[in-house]
């Protein structure tokens, strides 16, 4: 240690742990809110773009349809439109919430029948409040 | 500033910049931008399923029914009129204000594509919708 830690003629003995506190909080801010986030599939989409919005729930579970036919529930990816229910039905099962949103990430490029087919399965798997994902375009 | 901190050292002080609170601060800004970026740039809207709403709409006369078919990419039929998507808004406002509940049924072609299909979500929303049902399989 090159500045001795003396304070007048008492030296000062105790470390100042304030400052990592502080930085390790804001980290851990960092995480809880970054956590959510990790959760959706990486899945290169276009989402439709809007100027409406009025879901806006923290916690909900996502449908990721890719404009190749990738299907994922949060960052699970499935092997098809089949397995959507039934995996959406155990993404359910583990919330403590009944009333759960699942928001349906569709890229805009998809023909509607398949978004269609996966509202579909995900009221079939229990979904009850069901919200469409779409990037804000500003105010019109 | 050499010289100070020659001094300064030499006086038994230390001649370290204190970076913690550079770093608290921008980490705090980081997380203001994450905050901000998903609220700024991505958002959602709620859906309803038809059938139901056709369940408890059951007693209500035709009239106050509102019947959104996505025809094509940029024309949509508003109950039996066929109108533009640039159309949709100025269509539904009469009919919506008169409608005691504001919900509005939308059904799709499957071809349709899903963006398209967003954009006439996002103009009846805009119109003052308050609910907006649409219809399955």
């Amino acid at each position: 240690m090159r500045a001795p830690l003396v304070q007048g003629d008492t030296p000062l003995t105790r470390i100042n742990v304030t400052p990592i506190i502080d930085v390790a909080l804001v980290l851990v801010i960092i995480l809880l809110i970054t956590a959510p986030m990790l959760s959706v599939a990486d899945v290169e989409l276009e989402l439709p773009q809007a100027h409406a919005r009025d879901t806006e729930d923290p916690l909900f579970v996502s449908i990721t349809l890719g404009p190749a036919g990738e299907v994922a529930v949060d960052d699970r990816m499935l092997p098809g439109l089949d397995a959507l229910t039934t995996a959406l039905r155990q993404q359910l099962q583990q919330s403590e919430r009944e009333d759960l949103l699942v928001v349906v990430r569709a890229d805009a490029r998809l023909p509607h029948a398949v978004v269609r087919e996966a509202m579909t399965a995900a009221r079939d798997g229990g979904a009850t409040r069901l919200a469409v994902a779409t990037r804000q375009g500003g105010r019109r | 500033m050499r010289r100070w901190n020659q001094d300064h050292a030499a006086a038994g002080g230390t001649n370290e910049v204190n970076l913690t609170p550079l770093i608290d601060v921008s980490l705090a800004l980081v997380v203001i931008l994450l905050l901000a970026t998903p609220l700024a740039f991505e958002s959602s809207f709620a859906v309803r399923r038809a059938a139901a709403t056709a369940r408890s709409s059951a007693e209500e006369t035709e009239t106050a029914r509102i019947e959104v078919a996505v025809l094509s990419a940029d024309s949509v039929r508003v109950n039996r009129q066929v109108v533009t998507v640039a159309g949709l808004g100025p269509s539904l406002k009469p009919l919506l204000e008169r409608s005691p509940d504001g919900m509005v049924a939308v059904s799709c072609r499957d071809s349709v594509p899903h963006g398209s299909f967003v954009e006439v979500l996002d103009t009846i929303k805009l119109s003052g919708a308050q609910d907006i049902a649409v219809a399955g399989r």
